[in-house]
């Protein structure tokens, strides 16, 4: 089981670049894709989900180019799409057993994994309602179903979590989690306490191109030692701010804790902390913006 | 089997999709209309100055014409979103990433159109057998004859018709407004062409085989037998001869089976033609346009950047209106953004139907009626605004015919004309603000145009662009009407503040 995308590049029309030369090779796993919005993020889930056709390079499933056999990913791919919707005046029964059609799957086969998926997703209440009554979150529920209809072996999710409340965000984070044994997930998104607790590998995508490709743990020593918590007054902040990269702030009785990524400590109290994801994204995004203007970060 | 399974699902998913919606119930009111104006004798199959009498065969080949030649308009309308539909909610997208193909695809939303179309033909189909009672000339109902008219002209015309607004859809430039002006051209086109040069090949609506059966029955040539639709009054008495159906020759039925495989090459050619809902194949999504490539002046991340808020203070909060801003904002939305075609179209007024989109249906589309809805006084200051920009585009793309009526001394003419350019613009705002959609409009107004304008049928004729209309008592029931529709549309408005 390999997804292998090779120099892949897009470009709109009005030369409007998407992508620049990514490279990527997937086995099975959880790939957390990074990249703030406007990233090339949905240009590239819609390649691999043979939406979208690349203007150059190529992506291969198990040696086979899917621009060429998309059959044979098509089989087997789940795809949860960014913006999606549902036909407002089917019931979640009716639009799934419809998706499963499309995807070829038996009507037996279909009406069991249905009644399997909407318990998964906990809406086996609402079966009967119409879709168009149901809430943000419910819907995309809906869509988690239908990208699992046909066990997928390759599943691509594009920012999953919009519409979710929190419970439904770590129900959807641990369903990842356990489907993730022998399938190659892919998760797509600009929050990264998304990607986190479940990614087994990150890539940063900014501006079209591949940025970082690495196990979380390598990612994270980029910035060991570069982590510091500084307390300053609510009026330093904003100075705090134009001298350093600022990746959290906390309001407390003694001043604002902020959470400082930078090469030296900042100040002489500045404390050292342990780094996390989203210190190690932000350090490699302004570490990229630097490089495109010409300085240094 | 499974690519059945696969069409069979897409068409029943798209079917109940339909079906389920108010806007249905207006396409089953359109076909008893249709119905109706049969039974009343308004709508008038007639050879020279003769008509059958009104037995089975007579009603089932009126009513199977009349379906042919008129659902195949309006029912193009009705049908052409079925891809648009899966495209607009994102279905598509799921759709583009399973292994159905193209065809299947494709197919599956013709079979759906078609069975619309079917619905709306058997409701006609029924309804014959009102007509016969209604009429009683012969109440002795044969199915076969009242049926066989239907099942063998007006459904392969239906699946031509369901086939080509898939087409229509697959085509990227004939998906709008335009498509729907070359489509009234294609219809005009596909039923006066073949008996203007007398080619019973390219007689999809299956006039021929009506005709030639009841001329002969008459005991007439066709040249000499005046064989055509009426719609409107009759004040001449026709006299009847009786007609006992279509002989069902293996000639006529291969020839109506012809088009059936059209129907199907016309779903082949969509099927290579469609985009598979690859949005790389039209213009870049809304939110690549403005990308900068790499070059970011910004040090760190968004998110960490410090952004000036400091605001210049309001020194009047709230104006209490602002009527022209507003109504130069709505004129600028309603024109702004059209394709070249649509300011020509609207410029010479060949096609009505292109000058006055259907505005309000345009908070629903682009989602904006959260933003419109939560301004102060949102009926009061943005309603008229939107009604007086569609009178001023509709005066703009009509004064050519006004000054014509005017430098003639015209001036009951330029007084039906005004009330006409009066009622498109509210008719447009009441549709789009109780169906959320334009689609209505352009169906209703299309069918209008080219009944009433176009053939000058007086009690449709909202134009008064017939000298004889603004004689008549029409022009003042339009005025009645567009107070009565703007009404609605105020009322519209308040329930969707309301809900």
């Amino acid at each position: 089981m390999r997804l292998l995308i090779e120099n892949l590049s897009k470009e709109y029309r009005g030369n409007v670049r998407a992508l620049s030369e990514v490279h990527l090779a997937l086995g099975p796993g959880v790939l957390g894709l990074l990249g703030p919005n406007g990233a090339g993020k949905s240009t590239l889930m819609r390649i691999l989900a043979t939406i979208t056709q690349p203007s150059s390079g190529r992506v291969l499933w198990n040696d086979s180019e899917i621009a060429r056999h998309p059959d044979s990913l098509r089989a087997v791919l789940g795809y949860l799409p960014q913006d999606f919707g549902v036909y407002p005046n089917l019931n979640a029964l009716e639009f799934l057993e419809y998706l499963a059609a499309v995807k070829g799957i038996q009507a037996g086969a279909a009406r069991n994994r249905i009644r399997e998926l909407l318990e998964l997703v906990n809406l086996t209440e609402a079966i009967k309602r119409p879709l168009g009554g149901y809430s943000g979150g419910m819907r995309q529920r809906i869509g988690i179903a239908q990208a699992l209809l046909n066990d997928p072996e390759v599943l691509i999710v594009d920012e999953p979590k919009a519409g979710l409340d929190p419970e439904e965000r770590v129900r959807f984070r641990n369903l990842l989690s356990e489907l993730s044994g022998e399938r190659i997930v892919i998760l797509s998104t600009h929050i990264v306490s998304d990607v986190e607790a479940v990614a087994t590998r990150i890539a940063i995508l900014v501006h079209g191109q591949l940025i970082a490709n690495d196990v979380p743990e390598a990612l994270l020593a980029l910035v060991s030692g570069k982590v510091w918590e500084v307390v300053v007054s609510s009026a330093e902040l904003p100075a705090l701010r134009l001298k350093h990269l600022v990746s959290n702030t906390a309001h407390r009785s003694d001043g604002v804790h902020a959470r400082v990524v930078a090469d030296a400590a900042p100040e002489n109290a500045a404390r050292p902390l342990d780094p996390s994801l989203e210190d190690a994204y932000l350090f490699a995004l302004g570490r990229q913006r630097s490089r495109a203007n010409g300085g240094a970060a | 089997m499974r690519k059945a399974i696969a069409v069979w699902a897409i068409a029943r998913a798209d079917f109940l999709e339909r079906v389920r919606r108010y806007s249905f119930l207006l396409t089953l009111a359109f076909a008893l209309y249709l119905g109706y104006l049969a039974t009343t004798g308004k709508l008038m199959l007639r050879i020279g100055n003769m008509r059958g009498i009104f037995n089975s065969a007579w009603i089932g080949g009126l009513l199977s014409l009349v379906a042919s030649a008129f659902i195949s308009l309006a029912g193009f309308y009705f049908v052409k979103n079925t891809i648009e539909r899966d495209r607009e909610t994102g279905v598509g997208q799921i759709i583009a990433a399973t292994p159905v193909s193209k065809f299947t695809y494709v197919l599956g939303k013709m079979v759906s159109n078609f069975t619309v179309l079917g619905l709306m033909v058997l409701i006609l189909a029924a309804s014959g057998i009102v007509v016969q009672l209604v009429r009683g000339e012969d109440r002795h109902i044969e199915l076969w004859k009242l049926l066989a008219p239907f099942l063998l002209l007006a459904l392969p015309a239906m699946a031509v018709v369901a086939a080509l607004a898939v087409l229509f859809e697959a085509i990227p430039f004939l998906r709008g407004g335009l498509g729907n002006i070359v489509y009234l051209c294609v219809w005009i086109a596909g039923l006066s062409l073949p008996l203007a040069a007398n080619t019973r090949a390219l007689d999809l609506v299956g006039m021929f085989v009506v005709a030639d059966s009841a001329i002969n029955a008459a005991h007439l040539s066709f040249q000499n037998s005046g064989f055509q639709f009426d719609l409107g009054y009759f004040d001449y008495p026709l006299s009847t001869f009786r007609w006992e159906g279509i002989t069902w020759t293996a000639e006529i039925v291969i020839s109506r089976v012809i088009w059936l495989g059209f129907s199907l090459v016309l779903v082949a050619l969509s099927a290579i033609l469609f985009d598979r809902f690859d949005p790389s194949r039209g213009r870049p999504p809304r939110d690549r346009q403005k990308v900068t490539p790499i070059s970011v002046p910004e040090r760190y991340t968004a998110s960490t950047q410090v952004i000036a808020t400091t605001l210049t203070p309001l020194a009047v909060k709230q104006a209490h209106s602002r009527f022209p801003g507003i109504l130069i904002a709505e004129l600028r939305l309603m024109l702004k953004g059209q394709k070249w075609w649509w300011y020509l179209v609207a410029t010479s007024l060949v096609v009505a139907s292109a000058a006055v989109p259907s505005a309000e249906a345009r908070e629903t589309r682009d989602q904006t009626y959260q933003l419109i809805f939560s301004a102060p006084h949102p009926i009061a200051r943005q309603l008229p605004a939107v009604w007086m920009a569609g009178v001023v585009v509709a005066l703009l793309t009509g004064c050519g015919f006004g000054f014509r009526l005017l430098l003639g001394g015209n001036l009951r003419g330029l007084v039906a004309w005004v009330i006409g350019l009066l009622f498109i613009p509210t008719f447009a705002l009441s549709l789009g603000v109780w169906s959320g959609t334009g689609k209505p409009f352009e169906v209703l107004y299309s069918f209008l145009c080219y009944v009433g304008p176009l053939h000058a049928i007086p009690q449709l004729d909202f134009m008064g662009s017939a000298p004889a209309t603004a004689a008549t008592p029409y022009p003042l029931i339009y005025l009645i009407l567009s107070c009565v529709l703007a009404f609605a549309a105020l009322l519209g408005r308040e329930r969707q503040l309301k809900s």
